[in-house]
């Protein structure tokens, strides 16, 4: 009893120091605010990186790349007038959110921040970007793909210097195909469906996997099938063409909702733990993806147990040999409006993952596919016999020749939206609800309201 | 004194034997073992799922709710202080640092108002307590940019503060503190202090606090608690990962796991242990003061 | 504190019995000091919420798209609101869902805090602090555990079905994902509830159940006719806040849309509908008004609920 009433009163008291250590940090606050704003800018006080030459003015990065850390150290130790201050804002998506906040704000955005491709146009027509080509963005031009560079062009201006690509292939699992009787890989989607027509009737496991979370593989598609979904140029950035209910928009959504109703695919969002543990247990016989496929797997933990050595890259099928190559995914640093020395930080986006060491360490590591030529180019990379497809020289069979065929893709200024609408429709497919056409004509409604609605000219 | 007698009565009230069972109730137990039952599976989920390599985790011998032949807890412990330099303690001294600053200095706010709102009669305390309850009516959702433009105009953006003060905000316990002070606090109490020619801050001090002191320690631990448990306001703030609690921080991994374009290993399995022992700290926080924040919790007007 | 008659409506009358009667210039110092108390709380109240609140209100009147400029637009914004079929079912929604979560989250906080004040075993003390437990776990981290039980591939569900040869239910499918959320969300916060529900039993006079004792009621008759009644503000205090923060229902659903299989949406809740509005689509103006409106919705809500419940003085008391 003695004891409990000793231990309230020392909690009491202990209470009373905890109140007023509080208070008096609470009287301290107030001179907190007005001391922060006398000093430098804040945003370069919580860099996550080691900074080597410490008289070098400071450009802040926000990047999410799982090396990142290893290439700051790279273009710190190689550049003595300039040095990067790293944080990891997020991946993506959390990124973006911050990054929109920033500019609603007119305030928080860093110097130079990494963007996908399909970021990139909305951000431009917020002013949210600056062109580089006035910073000597056009001396590496030269280092990329023409599609690699339309993706960060807007005509004659450019707003990104791009980094890491994704040229579209198939990746198979050779004994799954062995199994069931499939010699040469499927070249064409008729193909792809016979093949998976084939795997079913014999009890075999399902093809493929149609995300509704994947809007990029579906747009990818339609491109391949020759659509064209948006023709956007920021030089007249009120008019935007629309043609989402396009014969090639209908023919993707039936060829996908087909796979579906006969239970050829699973419905399976990617990315999910989900879908995997599905691919490791030998669930679908392919996975379409690009060509940083081979390294986000690998990092989700495929191909290292009894699937090990099992599977092999082929060419992406097409509805007809004379198809383009897509792309899906990739992505590029950019320059912020609110940078607050813009020749400086143009230094960085067109330096930083640019350097030989760092472009080794990334391909290497599998943690992107480079877009630069001097890497794509190299025999090294050429030669490169993958682990993850046992041996196979991938990217001179698959995606080296992807990415050279690759023209570029024009994105709308509302990705976000437009991924939003079509996720609902792809869920929609998936459940067996909606017929392709039907969804087609009703992407092509929501975009065209919704642009006319942000105060876009619209044409069909 | 009365102080004593108002303290004397809860544990006598609480061993009288009237009214309540003798606990031989066995559909009560049941229906208790059910209760636990549903509200324990998580958490075993995830003391099970702490002790798996990722292998385990997604394709382990003996399925969620067990452990796995392949027993990796001590692996999972130090790849998670060890990886990305160890970031994973920065983040749980942020979530200290936040939690304890944020949530003492929220309790001293709404222990001064809560007690004024109660105990004096001031113009506009009427229609300033309608506002309080009112406001939480507009979703916080709304509040990110315009908190974002005033903290970034006080250039504390991407600072703790950005955190911290956003925090010292609880109007349900400004609430609670003022149902609890109205009738914990005699006003006659008061008036002999003051009478005795003590100060109004004095009389505060010395004759409600002490008395006030169950609601004070509930409130603590509720803003605790909440901004321990915040999420959304610190990932809209802070820019930088080293500033991270560990709610975000967490979150931050999981999306690095969900699109892991490389990096080779799994984050899984430290995304499992960290989500574990980033909860620790709270339930020992509750299991050890539980006898203060019930108390506490029984709070005037709530019988 | 010992007379349980108190209701909170009438407390303003003993603070004026308290005073003492000297006249108004006390009464004005006292209002003064009242003040200083105050200030702290109001210095914060005004600055991170009321501040926030005007500026966001002000966007919402205003319109910008991302081809236009800023325009004045009045209340147009709001019309467009009320007839946005996002919006509207969003609302449908989340009313729907508080019509069902909430009484379950109530007759399970009611009844496992009538159970344990009737209970004085171990393992009542045991189970009152795990049915508590969940709610020292983090909103984000409970999403988290939920996403990886629910999931069709390595759950616990999908091998109790296994056992079975059956294909387990996925509770985040679109045609269960409302009952799957109602688990999650029970889950989370019951415990909370059953803990103020139960201090609040506590704090009953016992020698009112002799009364009753004597007058031949059962158990049962106690807890309905006697306890319910007396801990009534404390439940309708809860619903309030559990009304409250249904209709604003976010956390869990964004926490959860990725392992959701497309059935949680991108205008799944008017709460998740505005932060996508405003981060993913940079309409901030837009979901300014959403937020307000949603505002008024939960208003209404809240009104409509206190008048039915007769309660309503007590809170703006």
């Amino acid at each position: 009893m003695k004891g409990n009433t000793v231990k309230k009163k020392a909690l009491a008291a202990a209470i009373s120091a905890v109140a007023l250590a509080g208070l008096l940090a609470a009287c301290t606050t107030g001179g907190g605010p007005s001391k922060a704003s006398t000093g430098t800018s804040p945003k370069l006080t919580n860099c996550s990186n080691k900074i080597v030459h410490k008289s070098a003015p400071e450009v802040s990065v926000w990047a999410w790349y799982p090396n990142i850390k290893t290439v700051v150290d790279n273009f710190n130790n190689l550049h003595k007038d300039v040095q990067i201050c790293w944080t990891n804002a997020g991946q993506g998506a959390p990124e973006y959110t911050k990054f929109q906040t920033a500019i609603a704000s007119g305030k928080g955005a860093p110097d130079v921040i990494m963007l996908e491709d399909e970021q990139l146009t909305g951000f431009e027509l917020q002013k949210g970007l600056v062109n580089l080509v006035p910073y000597g963005a056009n001396k590496v031009k030269g280092n990329f793909s023409v599609g690699a560079w339309k993706d960060v062009s807007q005509g004659s201006a450019v707003y990104a210097i791009p980094v890491d690509g994704g040229p579209m292939g198939m990746i198979y699992r050779k004994d799954i195909f062995a199994k069931y009787g499939i010699t040469t890989p499927p070249t064409t989607w008729t193909e792809y469906e016979a093949d998976a027509v084939k795997v079913k009737a014999a009890g075999g496991p399902l093809f493929g996997d149609h995300a509704s979370n994947t809007p990029q593989v579906d747009t990818a598609l339609i491109a391949q099938d020759g659509g064209t979904p948006f023709t956007y140029d920021l030089a007249k950035p009120k008019d935007i063409k629309i043609q989402l209910d396009s014969q090639a928009v209908q023919d993707v959504l039936n060829y996908e909702a087909g796979l579906v109703k006969q239970k050829l695919v699973g419905t399976q969002d990617q990315f999910t733990t989900d879908y995997v543990s599905g691919l490791i247990a030998g669930k679908y016989a392919t996975y379409i993806g690009a060509a940083w496929g081979p390294g986000y797997l690998t990092g989700a933990g495929v191909g290292k147990g009894s699937d090990s050595g099992q599977f092999a890259a082929a060419p992406l099928p097409s509805f007809d040999p004379s198809d383009p190559s897509v792309n899906w995914g990739g992505s590029t640093f950019a320059v912020t409006t609110q940078a607050t020395d813009k020749t400086l930080a143009a230094e960085v986006a067109e330096g930083i993952y640019a350097d030989k060491a760092s472009l080794t360490n990334g391909w290497t590591t599998q943690t992107i596919f480079p877009l630069n030529q001097s890497v794509l180019k190299s025999s090294a990379f050429v030669n490169n016999k993958s682990a993850f497809f046992g041996g196979q020289q991938a990217n001179k069979a698959v995606y080296i020749p992807a990415e050279d065929n690759y023209k570029g893709f024009d994105y709308s200024p509302f990705t976000n939206y437009y991924y939003a609408q079509f996720t609902t429709l792809l869920t929609k497919i998936n459940a067996g609800t909606l017929s392709g056409t039907d969804a087609a004509s009703q992407l092509q409604s929501i975009m065209v309201k919704y642009a006319q609605g942000q105060g876009f000219t619209v044409t069909q | 004194m009365t102080t004593a007698d108002f303290r004397a009565r809860r544990p006598l009230t609480r061993n009288t034997l009237t009214g309540r069972g003798t606990g031989r109730n066995t559909l009560g137990h049941i229906f208790l073992g059910i209760l636990v039952i549903y509200f324990l599976i998580p958490i075993w989920f995830l003391v099970v799922a702490s002790t798996k390599d990722a292998h385990g985790l997604f394709a382990g011998s003996a399925g969620a709710l067990w452990f796995d032949k392949n027993f990796n807890l001590a692996q999972n412990v130090h790849d998670l202080f060890t990886y990305d330099g160890g970031i994973y303690l920065q983040w749980i001294g942020n979530s200290l640092l936040y939690a304890v600053s944020g949530g003492v200095g929220a309790t001293i706010l709404c222990v001064l108002a809560g007690y004024a709102f109660a105990k004096f009669r001031f113009r506009g305390r009427s229609l300033t307590f309608a506002l309080l309850l009112g406001s939480v009516m507009v979703p916080l959702t709304a509040l990110v940019i315009p908190t974002f433009l005033l903290l970034s105009y006080l250039n504390l953006t991407n600072t703790i503060w950005a955190v911290i003060l956003p925090s010292l905000l609880n109007p349900f316990g400004v609430y609670l503190m003022r149902v609890y002070a109205v009738d914990a606090v005699p006003d006659d109490l008061l008036d002999a202090a003051r009478v005795d020619g003590a100060g109004e801050f004095r009389t505060f001090v010395q004759v409600a606090l002490p008395l006030m002191r169950p609601a004070v320690v509930t409130v603590l631990l509720l803003s605790i608690v909440g901004v321990w448990n915040n999420y959304f306001l610190p990932l809209a703030m802070l820019s930088s990962s080293n500033l991270y609690p560990v709610t975000v921080g967490i979150g931050l991994w999981e999306g690095l796991a969900s699109s892991n374009n490389g990096g080779g290993t799994s984050l899984w399995n430290i995304i499992i242990i960290g989500a574990f022992v980033s909860i620790v700290p709270l339930i020992i926080a509750f299991l050890s003061l539980q006898k203060y924040w019930q108390g506490g919790l029984s709070l005037g007007s709530l019988k | 504190m010992a007379d349980t008659a108190t209701a909170l409506g009438t407390h303003p009358a003993s603070v004026t019995l308290g005073l003492p009667h000297r006249g108004r210039r006390r009464l004005n110092r006292r209002s003064r000091v009242g003040w200083l108390f105050v200030a702290p709380f109001a210095i914060v109240f005004l600055v991170f919420l009321v501040a926030p609140l005007v500026y966001a209100f002000y966007l919402s009147l205003f319109t910008k798209g991302l081809a236009t400029g800023t325009t004045f637009a009045g209340i147009d914004n709001y019309i467009k609101a009320f007839t946005d079929t996002s919006f509207l079912n969003g609302v449908w929604f989340v009313f729907r869902f508080s019509i069902v979560l909430i009484p379950i989250q109530m007759l399970v906080s009611l009844a496992a805090a009538l159970v344990l004040d009737a209970l004085t075993t171990r393992f009542a003390r045991f189970a009152r602090l795990m049915i508590f437990l969940p709610y020292a776990v983090p909103v984000v981290i409970g999403a988290l555990m939920w996403g990886f039980l629910y999931s069709p591939s390595f759950g616990p569900l999908s091998q109790i079905f296994g056992l079975f040869g059956a294909q387990a239910p996925f509770l985040l499918s679109p045609s269960n994902v409302f009952g799957g959320l109602i688990i999650v969300v029970t889950w989370q916060w019951a415990g909370y509830y059953m803990i103020i529900i139960y201090a609040a039993l506590r704090g009953i006079d016992p020698t009112l159940y002799e009364a009753a004792r004597i007058d031949g009621a059962n158990a049962w008759q106690v807890a309905v006719r006697i306890k319910v009644p007396m801990v009534s503000s404390a439940l309708i205090l809860i619903l309030v806040f559990a009304l409250i923060g249904t209709l604003q229902f976010f956390v869990e659903p964004s926490i959860l849309t990725p392992v959701a299989n497309g059935s949680i949406t991108s205008d799944f809740t008017p709460n998740i509908y505005a932060f996508n509005l405003a981060f993913q689509y940079a309409q901030f103006n837009y979901a300014s008004t959403i937020s307000f409106a949603l505002g008024i919705v939960v208003f209404i809500a809240v009104y409509i609920f206190l008048f039915a419940t007769r309660k309503r003085g007590s809170f703006l008391s």
